[in-house]
């Protein structure tokens, strides 16, 4: 994968003049004449030269602080932090850069600044004061740069929560609309005339089905908190009309612990994964197979599943509106760690060709109270 | 068409009102006329056979119903064994479809299509010289196509070449979402012991070296072995777009791009940290309009 490696973009040097601003720029310079007047009483040195030299000093660690804080991430040791990296640069950059003044104001004989005690105490005096000042406003400067991240990144969150709540009002409308497919209403009313017109015992059984599953998959507003009780009722009652169609070719099993039944569930959340397991698994396939439904509250996450052994989904299967509105209610209903998993189930022996598809919704059990 | 139907009108003395006409070739129709007919049916709920069996046998008694069919394969099967001169055909089975049976049997039977609700193919159906019945149907409706199933003086039924466009519309019609070309849908990738089924919607970028191909999406990482140029053909490129020999990025998830050294460019992600290179040769596609 590390193939490809990005380039930067410019070069360092242009970056770093680039983000000095007009407001880095007014703290050095305050910084530089608050120096020059601190030091003024201490030295022979008319003021002039004085704020000539701390203003140097402190463009001087203003390119050094700034450089720092510009450094690409791949060229920062890994056990070094940014802001410990800007403290040395600017605490390394104090004494250099007073040097290099001293050096030029002697004519560039090193020997001769140490030589005599006066420039040493000047040097010092002015690299102390260039230290504790620099290392001062790096440190504020820092804390300040943090805070306006953590502000960014707050403004960040806030923009995708309200990102996902538009997400969560659409889907929501989307359930709204109409949620009965005409296919399978018609093609399930020509059965129960079926039974009907045979006069058969089924046929009571068979309506109380479809109610149920009417009734659930209507178009409706707010009612009482959804359950996963309430939502296996409509899961059975769907997979009933479903097998009264295809006796032949669908079988179920629900094992879900009645202990959970009480969860508070998105309606038609797991109907959705079953009802996609009944057409991309089980309707195409002309010896059919089983669909099992199950729930297992594990220690850190309730895990519900939509199991099949049909044909599985393709490559270039349409996923229907039904899949991506489903990630979103769930990420709306619970909190986005809520996920949505679908894997190829694992074939079966004696069926090599039918391997059939694995859809779970793991919900962290933080977000299910 | 319209002559057709002329001759529909003056044979059936009630009064048929719909332009609904069978399909029947001459020598299925004389062998109709001389001995007892036979059918097929063929439907993937036996529920709907068995109903369509028991009326047919109340309206049509002399009609012998040879066999039921399950889906598409056996009811080919099924046809070329007994040769009946009726099939009633479910459009929706599976295996192969009902449009695929029909364009097996041709005109060497007569076809009645059966249909739930499909709008695009009674639509199709509207259009084309072949009967069909809309689940659920009633007596009376079946009654109707069974009074034109009877009649001897069948007007000429359309032949092979009549057939064909009917059954190339409603096959299309079937497809939906009509016309659009279907693209990559899932990647299908290890992860772990098991093959996840990633959609493609929540797919941020792809990059490849020479042997496998990384998949980062809202959900994780993965590995495949499809190569880059493989998926470039097979993905939707209004939503994804190749920007490196080795990287594909999905268009919603750039943040912004930069401009690099040497013509090239950098592709800044919504909320990631990566940053991916567009080559030379791709920086055309970030031009300003």
């Amino acid at each position: 994968m590390a193939s490809v490696h990005p380039k930067p973009s410019r070069s360092l040097t242009r970056q770093v003049i680039a983000s000095i601003n007009t407001g880095s720029l007014g703290v050095a310079i305050g910084f530089a004449i608050t120096a020059a007047a601190l030091l003024n009483p201490f030295f022979i040195t008319p003021f002039e030269v004085l704020l000539g030299r701390t203003l140097f000093l402190s463009m001087f660690l203003l390119l050094v602080f700034v450089a720092s804080q510009r450094l690409p991430e791949n060229r920062l040791p890994a056990w070094l932090p940014r802001w410990l990296f800007a403290v040395i640069a600017v605490g390394l950059a104090a004494p250099l850069g007073t040097l290099l003044i001293y050096i030029v104001a002697v004519g560039g004989r090193v020997s001769d600044v140490f030589g005599s005690s006066p420039r040493v105490t000047g040097f010092v005096i002015t690299a102390g004061t260039a230290l504790v000042l620099g290392l001062l406003i790096t440190l504020t400067a820092q804390l300040r740069e943090r805070e306006a991240r953590a502000r960014s990144q707050a403004l960040e969150f806030e923009l995708e929560r309200s990102r996902l709540e538009k997400l969560a009002l659409d889907a929501q409308l989307d359930l709204l609309q109409a949620q009965i497919e005409p296919h399978f209403l018609f093609n399930t009313l020509a059965n129960v005339q079926a039974l009907v017109e045979s006069n058969s015992p089924r046929a009571a059984g068979v309506l109380q089905s479809l109610i149920a599953y009417l009734r659930a998959a209507m178009p409706r507003l707010q009612e009482r908190e959804p359950t996963l009780g309430a939502e296996l009722t409509l899961v059975v009652a769907y997979l009933e009309l479903m097998q009264m169609r295809m006796p032949d070719r669908l079988r179920f099993v629900i094992d879900v612990p009645t202990a959970l039944h009480g969860q508070r569930f998105p309606a038609m959340a797991l109907l959705t994964l079953v009802e996609n397991a009944v057409r991309h698994g089980i309707d195409p396939s002309e010896v059919g197979g089983t669909i099992q439904v199950g729930a297992r509250l594990a220690p850190e996450a309730l895990h519900l599943w939509v199991h099949d052994d049909g044909v599985g989904m393709a490559e270039h299967a349409v996923p229907g509106m039904g899949l991506a509105n489903l990630r979103a209610r769930l990420a709306a209903f619970f909190e986005p760690a809520a996920q949505l998993q679908l894997q190829q189930a694992q074939p079966v022996e004696q069926r090599e060709s039918q391997r059939g598809l694995h859809a779970e919704i793991i919900i962290p059990t933080a977000s299910t109270p | 068409m319209n002559n057709v139907s002329t001759a529909v009108s003056t044979a059936v003395s009630t009064a048929v009102s719909t332009a609904v006409i069978t399909a029947v070739s001459p020598a299925v129709s004389s062998a109709v006329s001389t001995s007892v007919g036979t059918a097929l049916i063929a439907d993937d709920e036996p529920l709907l056979r068995d109903r369509l069996a028991a009326l047919l046998h109340k309206l049509w008694p002399e009609l012998q119903v040879v066999a039921q069919a399950r889906n598409g394969r056996e009811a080919i099967e099924l046809f070329d064994e007994h040769e009946p001169t009726i099939v009633f055909l479910d459009v929706h089975m599976p295996g192969l479809s009902g449009v695929e049976v029909a364009r097996s049997i041709g005109s060497r039977a007569r076809i009645v299509f059966v249909t739930a609700f499909e709008q695009y193919a009674v639509q199709a159906f509207e259009q084309g010289a072949v009967d069909y019945l809309v689940k659920p149907f009633d007596e009376t409706r079946l009654a109707e196509t069974v009074s034109r199933l009877r009649d001897r003086r069948a007007p000429t039924p359309p032949s092979n070449q009549e057939l064909e466009p009917l059954l190339d519309a409603l096959a299309a019609r079937l497809r939906q979402p009509a016309a659009a070309p279907v693209h990559l849908q899932w990647i299908k990738a290890s992860v772990g012991p098991s093959v996840r089924l990633i959609p493609v919607d929540e797919v941020i970028y792809l990059r490849s070296d020479e042997k496998y191909t990384l998949v980062v999406w809202q959900g994780g990482e993965a590995l495949i072995r499809k190569t880059i140029r493989e998926l470039a053909d097979d993905l939707d490129p209004a939503r994804f777009v190749q920007i490196h020999r080795s990287v594909i990025v999905a268009l919603a998830q750039v943040a912004q791009v930069t401009r690099g050294a040497n013509e090239t460019a950098e592709v800044h992600l919504r909320g990631r940290p990566e940053v991916l290179p567009v080559s030379r040769s791709y920086v055309h596609l970030f031009r300003q309009m």
